[in-house]
Order: C-alpha cells, then sequence, then structure tokens
C-alpha cells in the first residue's frame, strides 16, 4: 500500500519510470479507491508501461487481458470444457449403472445422480481465463485490459460487473466474488469512444506527449549512456515533428528507440545526414518522412542563425551549448 | 468545502461536460484521502474522478482556474505588491508588522478593536480575506448578467464588506500610534501601506465580480451553444461552430453503429446450418452440444453520393459526407461524385488520409472539377448518366445532395429518371423546405417524381434522421 502521493512518484521513479504528479495521484487513488483506472492517450507514451511499473512497485502479479475485436467470454472469462465433462460421464458410467442398482424407483435414481451434481457442475470442468483469474487469484493481482477500445461494445458491457463489483457470473456455477480485489488498469487509444457507464466506473487518466523537460528525463533515465547533448537535440527534434501534421505522430517509445538506435551508430551530436538516415526509427511513413524532411531544413537553418547570433558573444569560451548548435549543420 | 465542490459540480454540469453522482461521490472520498493543502494534487483529483474525456480537459482546466485558484492568486498578487511598494521604502514590512502588533497590545483598549477585515489586512491573512471578501459577495446578492454592472456590484460587494470602515479604523489606529511616540517615519510607512492595502482590495473586489460574470458566462455560451447545435441551421455557422458540429456527428454516427451491430447480431440467426455443426461437436463425440447457424448474407447498401457542393450547400455537404464516411462499415462500397457544373469523382480523394482533410479537399472541387462556376445539375447528372451508369445496379442508393437550384438551365430530368429506374433508391436531400421546391428557378419538381425519398435536411437532427433511415 502506498503512503502518499509522493510515495508513489518516488515508487515509479525508483522503477525508471518519469512521471509527473498527475499520474502519481491516480495511481494512488486507484488502489486507496479501490476502483479501476482507464488511461487514454495517445500510442506509445508509456500506458501499458505504466501498468507493468505499478505491478513490479506493488509486487502484484500481473495478469493481461489483450481485445481485440471478436473478443468475447469465452476468451476472456471462462469456458465449459464440454468435452471433458462428457468424458467423465462415460468413464463414471458403469459406476452409475451400479450406484443405480440399489435404487427402487426411478425417484429414487434421480435423487441419487443429484447428489453427485457437484462432480459435473464445478470448477474442475471449467477453464479459467484472464478475468476468471484475476478475480479467484489467491493473491490481489494487478488486471490489465490493454487496448480495450478494440473490444466490441458488447464485451464492453460485460466488463461492467467485474469492474464495479469485482465479480463474475458463471450460469453453470453460481456468481464468484473476488476474495482479494485486483487492482485493474484499462488502456484505450480512443479508437472509438467508451460507452459512459464503464466510464463512470473507472478513474480516469489522459496521459499525452510528454513536455520537453519530462522527455528529457527520461531519456537520461533510460538511455543513460547518451550524451547530454544529444539528448537535448533529440528531444527539441521530437517536439518540434510532433507539431507537425503527421499520419503517426512519434511519442517516446519512439524516441528511445532513436536515441538507442543512435547509441548503437556511436553518434554523439546530432546532424543532418544522421537524422536523415535514422528517420525511419521514429516515423513509420513515407509521407511523415518527406514531410520531416522538410521540416528538418528549417529547423537547421534556425539552429544555424541562433548559433551565428550566439558565437560573437561567447566567442573567447564556446560553452556545450554552442558547441552542440554549431555541429548540427 | 463540500458546498464549494458540489457547487463546482454543477458549473462542469451546465459546461456540458458529464458529472454523474457516482462520480461526485467518487471525488469526495478522493479529497478525504489526499491532503487537499497541495492545489495540484486537489485539481488532480478532482479531474481524475469527474472527468473522463480527453476533449473535456481544457474545459476543465479553464473552469478550475476560474472557480478555484484564479481568485486567490490575485488576492496574493495585489497584496503582494501592497507590501512589495513598501519594500521599496526600505522597510521590512514583517518588522514593522510585528511592531504594531506590540504597539496593540501595550494600548490594549485604547483604540477599539479592530474589525476583522482590517485585522486580516493588516496581518495579511489571505485566507481569512478571502472568506470575507466571498462573504461580502454573497451578502450583495451578486446576479451580474453583462459587463456594464461590474462596476455596480463591486460598489455594492464594498459596501457589505465595509472596506471604507476598515479604512478609517486603520488609519485612526496609525494617528493613535504616532500619538503613542512611534517613529515618525514608520508611521508614514505604514499610512502608505494601508493606502496600498485598500486599493488593492478594491481591485481584488473588482476582479472577483469580474470573476463572476465570467463564470455566469461560460456557463451560459456552452449551454447555448450545445442545446443549438443539433437544431442550428447550416447556413449559418462559424469555423468554431464547424468544429464542434464535426463533434457531434461523430458521436451521432457512433450511436447508428451500435445500434447497428446489435441489428445485425438478430439478423445472423438464420437456418441451422447442419455441416458446421457436426464439424464443430466432433470433440464432443458427435453430440450436438453448440448449434451452429447459417449467416445470413449481409444486405449492406452500395451508395452512391452526387454531391453539390456549390457554397449555398458546402455546410450541408460537409457533415453528410462526415456521416457517410463514419458509418463506411454500413455500406458494402461508398462512390462519392461532386459537381457544381461539371461532375467529377472523388472516391480516391476519400479514401486516404484524414476524413475531415479529405472532405475539405472534396469541397474544393478535388483537384477533378471547377468549382467557381453557377451551378449546373441537368449537366451534372447528364455527365453522369453518360459516364458512370455503370456504377448504379440494383443493390445501390444514390444520394443526391443539392438546393436543385439549376439558374434556369435545362433540367435534364430524364437523366435522374433512368438512374431512379436502375437503383434500388434515389434519395435527395435538400437544405431548402419543401414549400420552395419549384419556385424560382428550383427544379425540384421536375426532379421530384424520380426520387423515393426527398427531405427537408437543415440541420444535424434532420440529417442523423435521414442517414438513419439509411442504413437500417
Amino acid at each position: 500500500m502506498f503512503k502518499s502521493v509522493d510515495h508513489v512518484q518516488e515508487a515509479l521513479i525508483g522503477q525508471q519510470y518519469i512521471c509527473d504528479k498527475n499520474i502519481a495521484t491516480v495511481v494512488f487513488l486507484a488502489e486507496q479507491l479501490e476502483k479501476p483506472v482507464l488511461i487514454e492517450g495517445p500510442a506509445g507514451v508509456g500506458k501499458t508501461e505504466l501498468a507493468k511499473v505499478v505491478s513490479s512497485v506493488t509486487k502484484r502479479r500481473m495478469i493481461r487481458l489483450q481485445c481485440y475485436e471478436g473478443l468475447d467470454e469465452a476468451k476472456a472469462l471462462y469456458e465449459w470444457e464440454y468435452s471433458k465433462q462428457l468424458l467423465y460421464t462415460q468413464i463414471l458410467k458403469d459406476r452409475f449403472t451400479s450406484l443405480m442398482d440399489s435404487a427402487q424407483t426411478i425417484r429414487e435414481a434421480a435423487e441419487l445422480v443429484g447428489k453427485e451434481d457437484s462432480v459435473f457442475f464445478s470448477d474442475n470442468f471449467l477453464v479459467a481465463r484472464p478475468l476468471l483469474h484475476a478475480i479467484t487469484s489467491d493473491d490481489a493481482p494487478l488486471l490489465l485490459i490493454d487496448e480495450v477500445d478494440k473490444s466490441d461494445p458488447e464485451f464492453e458491457a460485460f466488463l461492467l460487473e467485474v469492474l464495479s463489483d469485482y465479480q463474475v457470473t458463471v450460469p453453470e456455477i453460481g456468481t464468484i466474488v473476488a476474495t482479494h480485489k485486483p487492482l485493474v488498469f484499462l488502456t484505450s487509444n480512443n479508437a472509438r469512444e467508451m460507452s459512459d457507464a464503464l466510464k463512470r466506473r473507472c478513474i480516469h487518466l489522459y496521459i499525452d506527449y510528454p513536455t520537453e523537460e519530462l522527455e528529457a528525463r527520461i531519456l537520461k533515465t533510460k538511455v543513460p549512456d547518451a550524451a547530454e547533448d544529444l539528448i537535448d537535440d533529440l528531444v527539441q527534434m521530437m517536439q518540434r515533428l510532433r507539431q507537425l501534421d503527421l499520419k503517426k505522430t512519434p511519442s517516446i517509445s519512439e524516441t528511445l528507440d532513436w536515441a538507442r538506435a543512435l547509441l548503437a551508430l556511436n553518434a554523439t551530436v546530432l546532424d543532418e545526414d544522421l537524422v536523415n538516415q535514422t528517420f525511419n526509427v521514429i516515423l513509420k511513413y513515407e509521407g511523415d518522412v518527406r514531410k520531416a524532411q522538410g521540416e528538418l531544413g528549417k529547423l537547421l537553418e534556425k539552429k544555424t542563425a541562433e548559433a551565428k547570433v550566439e558565437a560573437p558573444s561567447q566567442a573567447e569560451a564556446p560553452t556545450p551549448a554552442t558547441v552542440k548548435k554549431g555541429a548540427l549543420h | 468545502m463540500q458546498k464549494k465542490i458540489l457547487e463546482f459540480t454543477n458549473i462542469l454540469r451546465n459546461s456540458g461536460i458529464r458529472v454523474s453522482t457516482a462520480e461526485a461521490i467518487d471525488a469526495f472520498q478522493a479529497l478525504d484521502l489526499l491532503s487537499i493543502g497541495d492545489r495540484e494534487i486537489f485539481k488532480d483529483a478532482l479531474r481524475t474522478t469527474m472527468v473522463k474525456r480527453g476533449e473535456d480537459v481544457p474545459s476543465f482546466d479553464e473552469l478550475f482556474d476560474l472557480y478555484w485558484s484564479g481568485f486567490y492568486d490575485s488576492l496574493r498578487e495585489q497584496f503582494g505588491e501592497a507590501a512589495n511598494r513598501l519594500g521599496d521604502f526600505g522597510i521590512d514590512l514583517e518588522e514593522l508588522l510585528h511592531q504594531i502588533a506590540e504597539m496593540l497590545k501595550n494600548m490594549e483598549g485604547e483604540v477599539g478593536d479592530l474589525s476583522e477585515l482590517a485585522k486580516a489586512m493588516l496581518t495579511a491573512d489571505l485566507n481569512q480575506l478571502e472568506q470575507l471578501i466571498m462573504n461580502a459577495a454573497s451578502a450583495a446578492e451578486i446576479n451580474i448578467e453583462n459587463f456594464l454592472q461590474i462596476g455596480f456590484f463591486s460598489r455594492r460587494t464594498l459596501e457589505q464588506l465595509n472596506l471604507d470602515g476598515a479604512g478609517d479604523e486603520m488609519r485612526d489606529l496609525a494617528s493613535a500610534l504616532e500619538q503613542a511616540g512611534m517613529d515618525p517615519e514608520q508611521v508614514a510607512a505604514l499610512r502608505e501601506l494601508i493606502d496600498g492595502l485598500m486599493e488593492a482590495a478594491r481591485k481584488v473586489v473588482r476582479n472577483f465580480t469580474e470573476r463572476e460574470l465570467q463564470k455566469q458566462n461560460h456557463d451560459y455560451m456552452e449551454k447555448f451553444r450545445r442545446e443549438t447545435l443539433l437544431e442550428k441551421s447550416f447556413y449559418h455557422l462559424s469555423e468554431e461552430e464547424i468544429r464542434r458540429m464535426r463533434e457531434v456527428v461523430e458521436r451521432l454516427a457512433q450511436k447508428i453503429k451500435n445500434i447497428l451491430s446489435i441489428r445485425r447480431r438478430r439478423l445472423n440467426k438464420g437456418k441451422l446450418d447442419l455441416h458446421q455443426t457436426l464439424r464443430r461437436n466432433m470433440p464432443h463425440g458427435g453430440i450436438p452440444f453448440e448449434l451452429v447457424f447459417k449467416q445470413r448474407k449481409k444486405d449492406r447498401p452500395k451508395l452512391v453520393i452526387l454531391c453539390d457542393v456549390s457554397s449555398s450547400v458546402a455546410n450541408v455537404s460537409r457533415f453528410m459526407l462526415q456521416f457517410c464516411y463514419s458509418l463506411q462499415e454500413a455500406f458494402s462500397k461508398i462512390r462519392c461524385f461532386v459537381f457544381v457544373s461539371e461532375l467529377g469523382e472523388v472516391t480516391h480523394v476519400m479514401q486516404e488520409g484524414d476524413i475531415n482533410e479529405a472532405i475539405e479537399d472534396a469541397l474544393e472541387g478535388g483537384d477533378v472539377i471547377n468549382v467557381y462556376t453557377r451551378s449546373n445539375f441537368g449537366y451534372a447528372f447528364h455527365h453522369f448518366w453518360q459516364n458512370h451508369l455503370a456504377a448504379v445496379d440494383n443493390k445501390t442508393t444514390v444520394l443526391i445532395l443539392g438546393d436543385a437550384r439549376n439558374n434556369y438551365n435545362d433540367p435534364r430530368a430524364w437523366c435522374l429518371r433512368d438512374v431512379f429506374n436502375k437503383a434500388k433508391n434515389v434519395v435527395w436531400l435538400n437544405p431548402e423546405s419543401p414549400s420552395a421546391w419549384g419556385f424560382g428557378d428550383s427544379v425540384m419538381d421536375k426532379y421530384r417524381p424520380y426520387v423515393d425519398i426527398a427531405e427537408e435536411v437543415r440541420n444535424l437532427r434532420q440529417l442523423a434522421g435521414v442517414i438513419d433511415k439509411l442504413v437500417l
């Protein structure tokens, strides 16, 4: 259990997940209020990562349910194993016949069979899927329902029971209530808007693209080997790219990939050739690459101009900043 | 505090952010667990429990500042300024205040007890001040409607607050201190401080009234916008309204989609599929536990859209196109043509990239037609008849959008007749009301015999109604 919002933030940073207070507050509230969290935001800003980190901080086992179109109860909650049940019936047929021998009337026989009901309708024939696992687990796990916006509206409605009461109803057996309430995270890319009923039951977290300062901090933590100048350049470049009207705006996960790629190429500063060669790490569409290349030219021009203005005043002792800016062209 | 939060909830609701009672309760529970002292956390807690849509966040931020932090901040700023000016005199405020407190203690009883307000001002107790001003404002029954009333209500609040009284008290205090033998320089500084504080208090109260007005205006404007958007005529839309309208169209389309998927599912149950049932149940020893039914063939209409993009109907075209393309999966195929007088196909434009951009592109003629001519429906239909009649078959719904204002050209209704004979349905959406059809240069009456459904579509509600009929 977390003690305070600051405690959450420290713990997350301890796991190399750099976040602002907003995220920490939501995580704290989720655990205290025992409510599911609906995390929305563009792809690659660390929605799923947050769930993973929280699971390792709180030492909860993570159970993950990946949503997709056509996902139904049988794959999310449980499946009834008819064939196993059938097999049992056939194997036990002889025993039943001998049991039945003692019965005088049909009614008695039926009662005898009825006594053994529980043999055929028990967890034995229930194949648990992620949701049932999360509910019946011996310890309180963390349930991650990933990309819930990809599921059908019907499935969303079916989730409501789990989310509000932490229980599921299995027609063959009855209602199963969670002994240890799981911590539930739902992530959504907003492919479609979730229903109000679902939203009402959750507390909401919107993770946007990080600010320049936050992104730099994330990079420094996650890619500690990268030179500081390189990181600053990278972050500035990314912030600018996000202003462009791209088909797929690069997010923090792309920034990390890019930093690692540049590191692998032994780059210490960002220059035009390097950027052009590695653009495909962050941009996933040909059109986007073309657009970004146009912008890159402008950006570099501006940098040159800035460097020229700054250069005379700091001519005698070039600081790292001017070196960095000079190196960009 | 509780009352304030409930009031804030109401303001959110009035601004179009849905906050259910359960969510308000969540907010209270969340605040129980957190220290309210931290403004950031307080704000996050309210946001995370009450606001559930990313798009509503900016709205929430704005309202939050208006309601919670803005006033306190301005209070701090104004009083900070007054104190700073004192700093210019080279006098430490803390020290001065300390001295005053000492002197006051010594002179107990000699000066009449200071009022709450004067005390709060002299000790710079901002929380107390905030409370006093709020109380005065509610006693003054501020019910502000326009900016001309700001002065009036500010004055009334000041009267309730009895600021002038407090000023007199403080000045008396300064004189008393002078007589009691306080350093004249310090007394001068104190007088300066008192003037500064009075000025600051006036500004703060005015500021507060302005905020009240903003708050009420915000509620009013939002409500007004939302209620009218559905009914608002397409002819008069501002840029901002077009943007908001897009959201509304999206929501409506989503609604129809949801209904569709339920309806489909019901339709799907056809006859028992014996072959599939046997195959599926082989693991159960051939005993049919799971029955498989034949899927009834989905009868999705093909859609051919003929869209007048002349400026008079541009807005209707915009939203109709957005509607149709948001519901793409409800149709097996959409082909889209635009015309003013020439006709051009823009299906390919609509298929790539962002739908809203594509629509704007298509409205510009999509590089295939010239939009700077006068409408000629006859010519456009003839062109369609010559080149694209094959696009129409007995599963096709032809959706025509235009005002049928033909500029006295030949209507060539026979082209539409041939289309009508081949198509499953011809639907005409006209932004003009039926009473105007056939008058002036309108040739709607000539086309009407060859149209199955002709509807007036002047606002979003009507548009949604027609689209609903179309897909079900």
